[in-house]
């Protein structure tokens, strides 16, 4: 495949770049909109909160709505109910150009895990309403098959728990994933650093989300670079085809002609 | 009027002021705010029409980091 030929395709968007972002944690706006500019991503993920009027920044003023596609979460939302009526809160937004959402219903407060459960719920009522739904999920195969059956045209499992850098804990469920849906994947959350999200694509996935590692690395900017790289060489890696392991050496200069 | 917005007291000298009002008054950008009355969502096109009561709740939201 050409490379410039390599489409990520959510429902009926078409993208270039494998690696969405998210816009939580940075040290400022100023830093958050460099680091999205240089990741070339072109989906980056908000949230949906009151508005501080005291505040003196304005996250919108930082991001340009021609360049990007915002995709409000629904983080922080623990009922299949909350999530959903966040979504429909976001619809009346202007600023999100698209019907693309992400979502999110957490289980659980300390691994943020998500509640499979709600987020059934949840997926099937917003894909009704004609929301395009990207849902963040447990790395489990069986529920990625009824979220692909209901309409979701994604899923995103997550590689470790959100913000713990672990990596990729079980990439044989990300393997049996890819087996089991037609649709595309997209792993959200968990990725530490730059190895972590090549590694991630070269499993076959069809695109990563990444906040924490960027965010939080001490440059921030820089980290977003390697994550673009690393995504892309992933990425290429997967197309190429790498060679089987063996477990003895195979040497790659041949006997023939030897001399001594 | 006493209305709570986004959890405060807040008083408005006109009774009956409609939703796009108050967001004048506010100086917000309608294109970034979403509006919530007592937690019923209200669609943009009703805010000039939407007269709010004294202790209405109302939640204005816009978008905010996250991932």
């Amino acid at each position: 495949m050409e490379k410039d030929k390599d489409i990520l395709k959510i429902g009926k968007y078409e993208f270039k770049s494998r690696l969405l972002i998210g816009t939580g944690k940075y040290p400022d706006f100023q830093t958050m909109k460099e680091a999205a500019d240089v990741s070339g991503a072109e989906i980056i993920t908000v949230a949906v909160r009151r508005i501080d009027f005291n505040a003196k920044e304005n996250l919108l003023s930082y991001i340009d709505l021609d360049k990007y596609i915002l995709l409000p979460n629904t983080a922080g939302c623990y009922t299949a109910e909350d999530a959903v009526n966040t979504l429909r809160l976001a619809r009346e937004l202007d600023v999100f150009r698209t019907d693309l959402v992400k979502l999110e219903v957490i289980g659980d407060q300390k691994t943020l895990y998500p509640d499979n459960e709600e987020l059934l719920k949840a997926a099937k009522i917003l894909v009704k309403e004609g929301f395009t739904v990207m849902p963040y999920m447990m790395d489990d195969p069986v529920l990625a098959k009824k979220l692909e059956d209901i309409g979701c045209p994604v899923v995103m499992p997550l590689a470790s728990p959100i913000g713990s850098g672990l990596g990729i804990r079980n990439p044989y469920n990300i393997k049996i994933i890819k087996e089991t849906v037609s649709v595309p994947i997209i792993v959200d959350a968990g990725v530490g650093t730059a190895s972590d999200a090549c590694k991630t694509m070269e499993l076959g996935v069809d695109g990563i989300l990444i906040n924490t590692a960027i965010a939080g690395a001490a440059n921030p900017v820089n980290m977003a670079d390697a994550m673009k790289k690393a995504v892309e060489a992933g990425r290429l890696a997967y197309l190429s085809g790498r060679i089987p392991m063996k477990l003895y050496a195979q040497a790659s200069t041949q006997m023939e002609g030897i001399v001594f | 009027m006493k209305i709570e917005l986004n959890g405060n007291e807040y008083n408005i000298e006109q009774n009956g002021i409609t939703i796009q009002k108050l967001i004048d008054e506010l100086k917000l950008d309608i294109k970034s705010t979403a509006v919530a009355v007592n937690k019923t969502i209200v669609s943009k096109s009703s805010y000039a029409e939407f007269k709010l009561n004294e202790n209405d709740k109302i939640d204005m939201v816009t978008i905010a980091p996250g991932g």
